[in-house]
């Protein structure tokens, strides 16, 4: 590299020379001077300072051996001359070096420049990598804070079944201090083991259904429904859990019909009742309504009595395995839910594109769940 | 074996105090439920349990505080119930001075186990503090020469194994956590020092068990602590 710029800076005066020689008598020493000068520059910018002092030397040389006179000397006859001579050496020796130097700094700074990027997206790739790091231990988080919400409510009901199952093993082996078990308590174990197998493949169903719908796979069969059916379907199915509540429901009179998945909308006020009939005392009121609003919305509320839910978990009660009462009210002796009903609720409510929300009960204390149902464009059908 | 021995069940789950009245009842004990730490408490006052079975997660009062409340007032032997996932809160509460402890789900045959040997233990208990010499199963301590004999074989320790094996012997059968034993043995600075206690229950076991690789006597309780079960002299 080195090598090749000296070489340039002879070829490049040595082409000048041969050139502009055979015309020395046509054309004057100050354009030929310039020539050189642009040689030199030319040098400098693009093989550095030393190749430019060199082709400074030769230029000077060639200049005053071919073109200064008396010609095909070093020697100069004119005082004149050696004044052009010199300023010419100074000025090549100037240019060269300057503009090497300027051509220095501009690599520098260009060099620092790549060097400044190259950190910049090592530091962004950085940064990335990390906060993928982040959001990924995070979603691990919270993945097995789920999982122990899961397992946790999967193995409660599996440990009465296994204590009631081994109870009745003990006796049936008939080993020496076996359990002795009358008829009742029998039937006792044998119910429990019922029931709980019961619980946990709602458990089960909830999970899948609501895995369905995260997973954005919920199939909803939309077609023209009465409000007032859907909710009695659910109030039908919920007897069971009211039996010890009053039941009110208010329906307004000539609601539209609503486009909706009917057995769907339905689970969800089935949902909304057995929560209220978890969280209130036995003997009081759950009350069930249906209004129209302005916002072509058909509104559908369940109200109980309960001790309503304080300001600060209602955003909560939406999330899955959330249970505003676990560790609250145990006036009531109903087994807890899955904490997934509402989750489950929501879903669906918003894939209707309505809308779902907790509040106070208007006069009283107590909870009031209220979603909305948009009135179907008669087009769409 | 007392037959009509008080035990008091402590599980929000309905349906686990359900069949564990029913389980319990049919084996001659005396049997109450408790939804709760508070109720339990309650029950405990009026009523003078001799054994409590304690869930950890409930409402109100957890098993935990109850074990806390329960240990100021009384020495009455405590079985947790515990569920995989609740590791921590389970050595909390033996810690607190729990007795032993069952993971759920459980077979019934196992509980009414840990039961019977709650209940031996309590009532076995009692002599052995005012006497200068401890005898408990094939053991047999002298307090004041320090000499110690297992199964007649009379064995030589240092003042910290006696220390340790003493204590074990104290609390024959029931689950003690690493914590409870550095802080008993070596003060409460300690309690974070595994490893000693890991060394001196090696050499302690490399005097008094027969077979160094299936302990008899010193059990390990994985994650949690050692159970000391002193042998049958009859065998």
């Amino acid at each position: 590299m080195k090598a090749t710029g000296y070489l340039g800076a002879v070829l490049g005066t040595a082409l000048v020379t041969i050139v502009l020689a055979p015309f020395h008598t046509g054309i004057n020493s100050t354009t030929v001077a310039l020539i050189f000068l642009l040689v030199v520059l030319l040098v400098a910018l693009f093989r550095g300072s030393g190749p430019a002092l060199v082709a400074s030397v030769l230029g000077m040389l060639s200049f005053n051996f071919f073109f200064l006179p008396p010609l095909y000397t070093f020697s100069i006859a004119h005082a004149q001359n050696w004044v052009a001579l010199t300023v010419f050496f100074t000025t090549a020796v100037a240019v060269g070096q300057l503009s090497a130097r300027a051509k220095r700094r501009a690599e520098e700074a260009e060099m620092a420049k790549q060097e400044l990027e190259r950190l910049y997206s090592e530091l962004r790739d950085a940064f990335e990598r990390a906060s993928e790091a982040e959001a990924l231990r995070r979603s691990e988080k919270l993945k097995s804070a789920l999982l122990d919400a899961v397992t946790h409510d999967l193995r409660t009901p599996l440990a009465s079944v296994k204590a009631s199952i081994t109870t009745l093993l003990d006796e049936a082996r008939g080993s020496k201090d076996a359990v002795v078990l009358d008829a009742e308590s029998r039937l006792d174990m044998m119910e429990v083991i019922d029931q709980e197998s019961d619980r946990l493949n709602r458990f089960i169903g909830d999970l899948i259904e609501l895995a369905r719908i995260e997973a954005g796979e919920l199939q909803l069969r939309p077609r023209w429904g009465a409000v007032d059916e859907i909710i009695s379907t659910a109030l039908t199915r919920a007897e069971p859990l009211t039996a010890q509540h009053k039941i009110e429901v208010e329906i307004e009179k000539d609601l539209p019909l609503v486009r909706v998945d009917n057995r769907a909308v339905s689970e969800v006020v089935y949902s909304l009742i057995d929560n209220a009939a978890k969280y209130s005392r036995v003997n009081t009121t759950i009350r069930v309504t249906a209004s129209r609003g302005d916002d072509e919305m058909v509104y559908v509320a369940v109200e109980d009595m309960g001790k309503g839910v304080p300001a600060e978990l209602r955003g909560r009660v939406f999330d899955k395995f959330f249970r505003a009462m676990r560790d609250g009210d145990v006036t009531t002796c109903a087994p807890s839910g899955t904490g997934m009903g509402l989750a489950i609720a929501k879903g669906i409510v918003e894939a209707h594109g309505g809308r779902i929300w907790i509040e106070p009960r208007r006069d009283g204390p107590g909870t009031r769940i209220c979603f909305t149902l948009p009135i179907g464009d008669e087009e769409q059908v | 074996m007392n037959d009509t021995a008080r035990i008091l069940v402590v599980d929000d789950e309905a349906q686990l105090t359900r069949v564990l009245r029913t389980g319990l009842k049919s084996r001659g004990y005396d049997v109450r439920t408790a939804p709760d730490g508070a109720t339990a408490l309650e029950t405990f006052d009026e009523w003078q349990p001799d054994l409590v079975i304690t869930d950890l997660a409930m409402p109100v009062m957890d098993g935990l505080e109850l074990c806390r409340q329960l240990r100021a007032v009384s020495e009455v032997p405590i079985i947790v119930l515990s569920a995989k996932g609740e590791e921590k809160t389970k050595i909390e509460a033996l810690d607190l001075g729990a007795d032993d402890f069952v993971t759920k789900p459980f077979g019934i045959d196992e509980l009414f186990a840990r039961v019977r040997a709650a209940l031996r233990r309590a009532s076995s208990s009692v002599p052995a503090q005012a006497t200068t010499v401890l005898e408990v199963g094939v053991f047999r301590a002298d307090l004041e020469s320090r000499h110690v004999t297992v199964e007649g074989r009379e064995i030589h320790l240092t003042p910290k194994e006696f220390d340790l094996l003493t204590y074990f012997m104290r609390n024959a059968g029931k689950v003690l956590t690493h914590r409870t034993l550095l802080k008993a043995i070596w003060g409460g600075n300690y309690v974070d020092q595994n490893e000693y206690l890991r060394v001196f229950v090696g050499q302690l076991r490399k005097k008094v068990e027969p077979e160094g690789a299936k302990p008899r006597y010193i059990l390990t309780e994985p994650w949690v602590g050692y159970r000391f079960e002193p042998g049958n002299p009859s065998l």
